[in-house]
């Protein structure tokens, strides 16, 4: 019977305990994601930090969106439809072209400065 | 030099600047085909306790964020009352507020609006809320354009 006991009692602080460390780990994953939205009302910090209106607002909106089963994938989808792209201080790649052009812009720039070299040895 | 070299340096410097402009641009920003997210028709009117009729609003109207504690709403306020007077119909969102605040607010400032919301930041959020006071001017039920601050005559004039 006492064994029976310390066993029940053992279980529940595990459940206790995994209970407790699953809230943890959703509620650091949260803030690990605040710090990676803008607020636009102060651009350079994230509305982990920030605490204007805006900011608490959309940490609140996020939460009850997390608690209502939705992803952060989707959550963050969903803000960059809204706000666009600037909402998220890791802007998606699929804009190639402006990742390229800087890439573009030296290629053009070496070119102009060898045919001006070209120019000048020519003469 | 080459003078052909210039043209596709040009082209290509307009193209960058383009492209950066138009994968920056929010998409709430690219109105033309933005509806008013249906959350707002959803909610009732705090007065009337009432959904928002659509068929009372007409094609033309403007939906006015504020806040009994926003000063900028204060300045915009009077413009409201003169569009209100011009037969404008005004949704009014008032935007994580305190209740008996916003009613002396109301109260002491006039009501230009046709309908209030209260809204606790689900519909500030939906419709892609910076701050307030924000206006939307909504055409045929498609979102015209936003305006953010307080709002200008300039900014409705054509509209009148």
């Amino acid at each position: 019977m006492k064994i029976l006991k310390l066993t029940s009692n053992f279980l529940l602080v595990i459940f206790l305990l995994s209970l407790f460390s699953i809230g943890y780990s959703n509620e650091n994953k949260l803030n690990d994601y605040f710090k990676t939205i803008r607020c636009l009302v102060c651009e350079g910090q994230s509305i982990n930090e920030s605490d204007t209106e805006f900011a608490i607002n959309l940490k609140e909106q996020i939460k009850i969106k997390t608690n209502s089963g939705m992803s952060i994938k989707e959550i963050n989808q969903e803000l960059v439809e809204i706000y666009g792209e600037q909402i998220s201080f890791n802007p998606s790649k699929n804009h190639f072209l402006l990742w390229l052009m800087p890439l573009i812009l030296v290629l053009v720039i070496l070119m102009f400065i060898r045919n001006k070299l070209n120019f000048f040895y020519k003469k | 030099m080459k003078k052909s070299l210039f043209i596709p340096f040009i082209g290509l410097f307009i193209l960058a600047t383009c492209a950066f402009y138009y994968f920056n641009q929010a998409p709430s920003q690219k109105l033309e085909t933005k509806q008013v997210p249906p959350v707002l028709f959803e909610a009732k009117d705090f007065y009337k306790n009432e959904l928002i009729d659509t068929q009372n609003l007409g094609d033309f109207y403007i939906i006015n964020f504020f806040a009994s504690w926003c000063k900028p709403c204060l300045a915009e306020h009077p413009l409201l009352m003169e569009l209100q007077s011009k037969g404008i119909k005004i949704i009014g969102v008032n935007f994580r507020d305190d209740e008996d605040n916003f009613i002396d607010w109301i109260e002491e400032n006039g009501n230009p609006f046709e309908y209030i919301i209260r809204d606790d930041g689900s519909i500030a959020y939906e419709m892609g809320l910076i701050g307030v006071p924000e206006t939307y001017f909504i055409n045929n039920k498609i979102i015209q354009k936003k305006i953010q601050g307080p709002l200008f005559y300039e900014d409705i004039e054509t509209y009148l």
